[in-house]
């Protein structure tokens, strides 16, 4: 199965169109995605989490096709809801189900959990990851939400450190992490943004509340070029922030038409400026420009 | 032209004696006859008399100032008003609200003062059309109706509204309390007294907020509880979820999150957990209190206040649309989530409680079966290859602005959505 992206030529001098370009519905065989929750992507791969029907979907994102790789599906992961690559090609995806981060090789055969090694107990010894991003030098970030922190460690799952949540906030449901190495937050009940700059030890409000944009966001996600991407999922929207959380813009919006979304739930920007949309009530993923 | 000395004298005169007599006549902006104020009014409105005779007359109308409010010859409002029934009463009452209040009642911030104060004379104080906490039921009905009938009085309340709550607004507290909980509580109880501590089980209640277990308006529990308590705490067992009164951190809980409450309730949390897809605020550091009361309640399942508010903590949003929303779907509108959603965790999507949406409305809706659109699992969507025809296709369940909560604004909007061969 072969799909065709459009031409991926120097996107940091574009303008942020958000196009739709392609949706993939199907696995090889014609099984459809059923609610699929996370996106992970890198310059060729695109990792799906088919999150209704317990698997990953494997893809090869070329110049200008997305190809059908492979199906994973281990008994270790039974519902992916987020899904991140690292740059070796290693696979970690969060089972929603069972509040843990399963390590997949490249080709998908499972290497264990993420032991999370060394971190101080808070509230307990209990942490539940609500999400989860991997940066560029493959530091994995982890949104504990029963603590109520951000747990940084190194590519092996040491702990390296923690940032506490701000004291005042709504429901934290994602995380990103910038090339400069500042993370953010996205509050769903609150539509704000926390940030937290490198070796920062505390989270300080990015934006006033974007209720006025957004009216549920529950991803949040940057690309190359200093922009955030936040889902709206409950305004089947995509809205773009500066980097000092002012409005930069509002793309797609509620439908079944190609092109709207419903419900989205995750969103992955490659380097060469495709937007993977997890088009979650839709049952599709959609790639954008 | 030169004055003469004899002629200035009697025109000064003159001047004089014609200004004295104008101040005299001249009463007021209207330049009424002497003795014309009000009682003049009374030659036609000869009904007020009685009105009159009520023992608490306002001030302007007891010096028959009738055109401190009204204007004799005309008026651009109704009842010939001197200025807008809203802003009338604040010229002379500048003092009503706060500069900075924290709260405040609606009816007084609308300038509605007239639907508590009769601005000519009443039979009670400060001018109030009825006396006591009557009045505010009048508004408040089930409230009021819920302190006639508790069994436990709390006797502030007997006494009246205005013992708690400044009828206009607050600038000390929320809900117009005259300060905040637990300092307007602590007047009265003396949380040193012996006796307090003991049927607090020694724990430091000083700080803490009473309204959080104690309901201040009467109940038919002992101790003015809510009427729905938790075992532990009606059994006084404090120490089952907080360490002793002697710790040194004695309101500390034994465990965070939902692990506190897996203790007891581990079966209910073993189900939840067990679900695909949970509600993640259960699993955060406050875990189950996010939507319940730990100790005690007036709402069905310990509920940390009606749904409407504890969903609308965090989807505000969801609410607020449903309010404005021209067609309203009425379990949303009244407020049971629960006829679609599962609050704790579900294997569906948006936590409802069923696979199917055509189940879920069918449990209100059996029209569908026998007369409806092809829907179910054989009706493929034409818009997108994935999905199916369900009622979602063509109608919001929160409400929309169109007609039978259609997603579209007309009916032909919505069916060449998909039938595009007929749209014109």
């Amino acid at each position: 199965m072969l799909m065709a992206l459009a031409p991926a030529a120097s996107f940091a001098e574009q303008a942020i169109l958000f196009q739709p370009v392609v949706s993939i519905y199907a696995d090889a065989e014609g099984q459809g995605l059923l609610n699929p929750e996370g996106v992970a992507c890198s310059d060729n791969t695109l990792i799906i989490a088919d999150t209704g029907n317990n698997r990953l979907l494997q893809y090869m994102v070329k110049v200008d096709t997305v190809e059908f790789a492979s199906q994973i599906k281990v008994s270790q992961l039974t519902n992916p809801i987020r899904v991140q690559v690292n740059s070796q090609g290693e696979i970690f995806a969060l089972d929603g189900k069972n509040r843990r981060i399963v390590r997949l090789k490249k080709d998908g055969q499972f290497a264990g959990n993420l032991d999370l090694k060394g971190v101080p107990p808070d509230t307990g010894a209990t942490i539940v990851p609500r999400s989860f991003k991997i940066d560029q030098e493959d530091n994995i970030f982890v949104l504990d939400i029963f603590s109520g922190r951000v747990i940084v460690l190194n590519p092996q799952g040491d702990y390296l450190r923690q940032i506490p949540f701000p004291k005042e906030f709504g429901f934290f449901s994602d995380l990103a992490v910038d090339r400069g190495g500042s993370v953010y937050l996205i509050d769903s009940a609150n539509s704000m943004v926390y940030s937290a700059a490198k070796e920062a030890t505390d989270f300080l409000p990015l934006s006033k509340s974007l209720k006025e944009y957004m009216n549920f966001p529950t991803c949040i996600t940057t690309d190359n070029r200093g922009v955030l991407y936040v889902t709206d999922q409950n305004g089947g929207s995509i809205i773009l922030l500066g980097l000092d959380g002012s409005f930069r813009g509002r793309k797609a919006g509620f439908g079944w038409n190609e092109g709207l979304l419903n419900y989205p739930a995750a969103l992955c920007i490659n380097s060469a400026g495709h937007a993977f949309v997890a088009d979650r009530d839709n049952n599709r993923v959609q790639v954008f420009r | 032209m030169r004055w003469r000395p004899d002629f200035i004298i009697p025109f000064l005169a003159l001047i004089l004696c014609l200004g004295g007599q104008s101040l005299t006549h001249a009463e007021g902006k209207f330049n009424l006859k002497p003795g014309a104020k009000g009682k003049n009014c009374l030659n036609c409105h000869d009904g007020f008399e009685e009105i009159l005779k009520n023992p608490f007359v306002h001030s302007p109308v007891k010096s028959w100032d009738c055109v401190g409010c009204h204007n004799p010859h005309a008026a651009s409002h109704d009842k010939f008003l001197d200025a807008d029934p809203k802003d009338i009463c604040v010229r002379c009452h500048t003092k009503v609200f706060p500069d900075n209040p924290v709260s405040t009642h609606k009816v007084a911030a609308d300038g509605n003062c007239v639907n508590c104060h009769d601005p000519h004379a009443a039979k009670f104080k400060f001018n109030l059309l009825k006396g006591g906490s009557e009045l505010c039921s009048e508004c408040h009905k089930a409230l009021g109706e819920r302190i006639a009938a508790v069994q436990f009085k709390h006797a502030p309340v007997e006494k009246g509204c205005v013992n708690c709550h400044d009828p206009h607004a607050s600038a000390a507290a929320g809900k117009l309390l005259k300060d905040n909980v637990p300092g307007l509580c602590i007047k009265c109880h003396d949380t040193e007294k012996i006796n307090f501590q003991k049927k607090h089980m020694n724990y430091p209640m000083a700080g803490t907020r009473c309204t959080a277990c104690h309901n201040p308006h009467g109940s038919n529990q002992r101790g003015l509880l809510y009427d729905k308590v938790h075992n532990p705490f009606a059994n006084r067992k404090c120490n089952q979820c907080h360490e002793g009164p002697s710790s040194p951190t004695p309101l500390k809980l034994k465990a965070g999150g939902f692990e506190l409450c897996r203790g007891c309730h581990s079966n209910m949390i073993n189900e939840t957990l067990a679900q695909n897809r949970l509600h993640w605020p259960l699993l955060d550091r406050n875990g189950c209190l996010n939507c319940h009361n730990p100790h005690a309640s007036d709402q069905k399942g310990l509920l940390a206040g009606p749904i409407m508010d504890v969903c609308g903590k965090c989807h505000v949003d969801t609410i607020n649309k449903l309010k404005t929303v021209k067609s309203k779907h009425p379990p949303v509108e009244e407020g049971t989530c629960m006829a679609c959603h599962l609050a704790h965790s579900s294997n569906q999507g948006l936590l409802l409680n069923k696979p199917s949406v055509i189940d879920i409305c069918g449990e209100c809706h059996d029209w569908q079966k026998h007369s409806t659109h092809v829907i179910g699992d054989e009706a493929k969507d034409p818009r997108n290859p994935n999905l199916t025809v369900t009622c979602q296709s063509c109608h919001r369940a929160h409400g929309t602005d169109a007609d039978k909560m259609l997603l579209s604004p007309t009916q032909t909007e919505m069916c060449t959505k998909c039938h595009k061969e007929f749209k014109r």
